[in-house]
């Protein structure tokens, strides 16, 4: 057989196997597409909240690039950005529940889910912006400046260049938050507000319904529907920073913008957890809520379950990469394949999952959280050991060989000890995410194999609500170490 | 010890085509063209990182067409350097030495001007010194070719002449061919034996470089080396007329062409053709002046002030083109 041929066959049944979960859940759900009438005025909802959400944050986020951008803000500054967005959504949604709480406000519903949406997306949208804004504007800017065109004619002049880059961070935005399940399942839920995740979420485990599997797929059906279109507007922007010093004396409402944003996004949903976490919240009394919160018993499980989760979904997907980083064609067919499970919302892959495993003994099991893991962050891991390639790495590599290097040789001596970084990046990105994830496990999880996010949201649901801010504490600060890692382009 | 036999490699209408030469033990040839004429993928060719569609690749009586890179025994040094950023200076050469030696590798860094730095990481190293590192590396591998491709075009002109100079001799010493890729018709005419001029994937003219220089065969090849003054005229049974004065030329019989001459080429005489000073150039230790011709501008090497009028006849037979299509 023809090696083309047979290279051809092996991506298609990759590419197949890869998206059979997929196509099971489609399929699954256009045999219960009855159901979808009923549910048309939520997926509205839904809808309606992603792109409103998505407009919200590409104005915070884009508006603070802006100001970054004139004012050449050093890059330093992003750090005030970057914590909102690395906390998990649920536990940044639990920080603003109580933080509100706090001052007298009901944060559940719309609202309330608006307000954590922005305060942890317009960071992406900040990141998709300032780069396109330092590559495509800043010669046009200087260009305008030069020869004095000013007002409407300098917008006219500006935007067309940046509306790519801005239609690219809205499908990427839209496409998060409509697949965000973590925040409206904090704040949504409990005043009955949905959205087609948490409305997912909530037939699979209703037990009024007379098929739940059925009425979840078919919800997922029309979730997919919905996010597919936002799958061709999502590719990220990217440029060099310009030298030039634009407008310094900005610099002040910049910097001012940014302690702002942090103090809204960060500081009050911390202070809010801190408080119902350390306080006693009848008495006042310092009485933190660590200990009695790491004494029950599905917490313990599910600090065990996650911890052993993310260290053997990590150390699979890293065995991947080094295993397909000298083969950097297959690997970026691959990374592409899987890209589908990484940008699609969660809720897919989980609900295909158990179409798929249910009649398998996987199903019901820990495994079955692992292969979504693998499945949802390999092209993660991926784009981690791809960033490093593109950065050279693999022409090293080709000179190591020109000079004579055998294959393995050249691969041991520079490819490895270069892509380390690059490891790192994806071992740090990929274990935290594990370590907090909640979208695949509450729909995944069984009796036992329970994660501490679904620990949280139990605990939630059962009125523990300082174990539930103990917990979300511990994950904040397990999230910020990611501020250390060295993010080499992968996010 | 290289040798093309009609190689092509087609990127739709660029790469190379039809591409023969042949490299003795020692020598060096420089490889000149624009950008575009295909000069790196001959380069690549040969070095094993593309494969041609047609024609056939020695080195050394090997036919090495079908051969993977690391089994050619070549070095590369290229323009960006291509050093690896995690190994200091001394692990460049024992990672490609067939029998690592550390002496041998601290006296071949020393040969190339590295003495004491050894243990620098490329970071550490400034742009020259990188670049004497890529060309260590290239020696201590010792290659049965040496491919360059542009080494010295990222450097300042004082440290690219120093160094060609240096590299050059050291080749030489060392008894290693090379293939030498470069733009700059200075780099070529300092450090090649011969001279191959590319064109549109095609090498138009291989000869020694003065030969090259004086005696270009087509007006591509006579760009190359610069300094160029071409003017539109008529032949006539090998005749160019030029405001009454008649010039034997050689390259067209009849027809129109461009008559191709050298800044040097035309010298002050009493029976020459008559032209009037119209600027002055301070040129590298000469003095270079724009001239009218009456049939056109031109450039030429002359002790002359503005404003001034000389007489100017061609030192020997010049040469006139086709104008191209």
């Amino acid at each position: 057989m023809n090696p083309h041929r047979s290279l051809g066959a092996f991506w298609l049944l990759l590419s197949l196997g890869a998206a059979l979960p997929l196509l099971v859940l489609a399929w699954r759900g256009l045999g219960d597409v009855a159901i979808l009438p009923k549910v048309l005025d939520l997926a509205g909802v839904s809808l309606l909240l992603a792109l409103a959400g998505s407009l919200l944050c590409l104005a915070v986020g884009g508006g603070l690039a802006w100001l970054a951008f004139r004012a050449r803000l050093h890059p330093g500054w992003d750090a005030l950005l970057l914590p909102a967005y690395l906390v998990p959504p649920f536990v940044g949604a639990l920080g603003f529940l109580y933080a509100l709480q706090l001052v007298g406000l009901q944060p559940y519903g719309v609202g309330g889910i608006l307000l954590a949406w922005t305060a942890h997306y317009a960071p992406i949208a900040y990141l998709l912006l300032r780069p396109a804004l330092e590559s495509k504007l800043a010669p046009l800017l200087i260009a305008s400046e030069v020869h004095g065109v000013t007002g409407w004619r300098r917008v006219r002049a500006l935007l067309p260049p940046l509306f790519p880059a801005l239609v690219a961070a809205f499908g990427a935005l839209y496409l998060t938050l409509l697949g965000n399940f973590g925040v409206p399942a904090v704040l949504g839920l409990p005043a009955q507000v949905y959205t087609l995740p948490t409305l997912a979420y909530a037939r699979l485990f209703s037990p009024a319904s007379p098929d739940p599997l059925g009425e979840a797929a078919a919800i997922g059906l029309l979730l997919g529907l919905l996010a597919v279109p936002a799958l061709l507007l999502s590719s990220q922007p990217s440029g060099e920073p310009s030298p030039r010093p634009l407008r310094p004396r900005l610099v002040w409402a910049a910097r001012i913008g940014f302690a702002l944003f942090a103090l809204a996004a960060v500081a009050f949903p911390l202070v809010g957890l801190m408080r119902r976490a350390l306080f006693n919240t009848f008495t006042g009394a310092f009485q933190p809520a660590f200990a009695t919160a790491l004494e029950l018993p599905l917490v313990r499980q599910g600090l065990t379950n996650s911890v052993l989760q993310a260290l053997l979904a990590t150390g699979m997907l890293l065995l991947l990469g080094l295993l397909m980083a000298p083969q950097p064609a297959a690997l970026r067919r691959l990374r592409q394949v899987l890209d589908l499970h990484y940008l699609l919302p969660g809720t897919l892959l989980a609900l295909g999952l158990i179409l798929l495993l249910a009649p398998t003994p996987l199903y019901a099991t820990p495994w079955i959280l692992l292969l979504a893991y693998l499945l949802n962050f390999a092209a993660l891991m991926l784009r981690a050991m791809e960033a490093g390639l593109e950065a050279g790495i693999e022409r090293l590599v080709e000179v190591g060989r020109l000079f004579g290097l055998r294959r393995r040789q050249a691969w041991w001596k520079i490819g490895f000890p270069l892509m380390r970084p690059y490891l790192a990046a994806g071992v740090f990105l990929v274990l935290p995410l594990c370590l907090a994830e909640l979208t695949l496990s509450a729909m995944l999880y069984a009796p036992g194999s329970e994660t501490l996010g679904v620990a949280v949201l139990s605990a939630l649901n059962g009125g523990l609500f300082r174990e539930a801010a103990a917990i979300g504490l511990m994950l904040m600060a397990l999230s910020l170490l990611l501020l250390w890692v060295p993010r080499r382009g992968v996010v | 010890m290289l040798r093309l036999e009609n190689v092509s490699k087609s990127f739709g209408k660029a790469g190379v085509f039809d591409a023969c030469l042949r490299l003795e033990p020692g020598e060096i040839v420089a490889v000149l063209g624009a950008s575009g004429s295909g000069k790196t993928t001959l380069l690549n060719l040969v070095a094993g990182l593309l494969t041609p569609d047609a024609g056939r690749i020695f080195l050394g009586p090997d036919d090495v067409t079908q051969q993977p890179p690391e089994k050619r025994g070549l070095a590369y040094v290229f323009q960006d350097h291509a050093l690896w950023p995690h190994l200091s200076a001394l692990d460049h050469l024992l990672l490609v030495m067939k029998n690592p030696h550390r002496a041998h590798a601290l006296e071949l860094l020393s040969r190339v001007g590295l003495a004491g730095l050894d243990t620098r990481k490329p970071h550490q190293l400034s742009g020259g010194q990188k670049q004497r590192v890529a060309l260590a590396r290239a020696l201590a591998a010792r290659p049965r070719l040496l491919l360059l491709d542009e080494p010295y075009s990222a450097l300042d002109p004082v440290l690219r002449e120093e160094l060609r100079l240096e590299v050059a001799s050291l080749l030489r010493a060392e008894g290693v061919s090379a293939l030498h890729v470069t733009h700059d018709p200075d780099e070529a005419l300092a450090v090649a034996d011969r001279v191959a001029v590319m064109e549109a994937g095609r090498i138009v003219q291989l000869d020694t470089p003065t030969r090259v220089y004086a005696q270009p065969q087509t007006l591509s090849a006579a760009r190359a080396f610069g300094r160029l003054n071409l003017l539109p005229v008529q032949v006539q049974d090998g005749l160019v007329h030029l405001n009454g004065q008649t010039w034997p030329v050689e390259g067209l019989q009849n027809g129109a062409g461009l008559l191709a001459f050298r800044y040097e080429d035309l010298q002050p005489g009493p029976q020459g053709l008559p032209a009037k000073v119209l600027a002055v150039y301070g040129g590298r230790g000469e003095r270079l002046c724009r001239v009218d011709l009456g049939a056109g501008e031109a450039v030429v090497k002359l002790h002359a002030e503005p404003g001034e009028q000389v007489w100017l006849t061609p030192l020997g037979r010049l040469r006139v083109f086709e104008v191209p299509g």
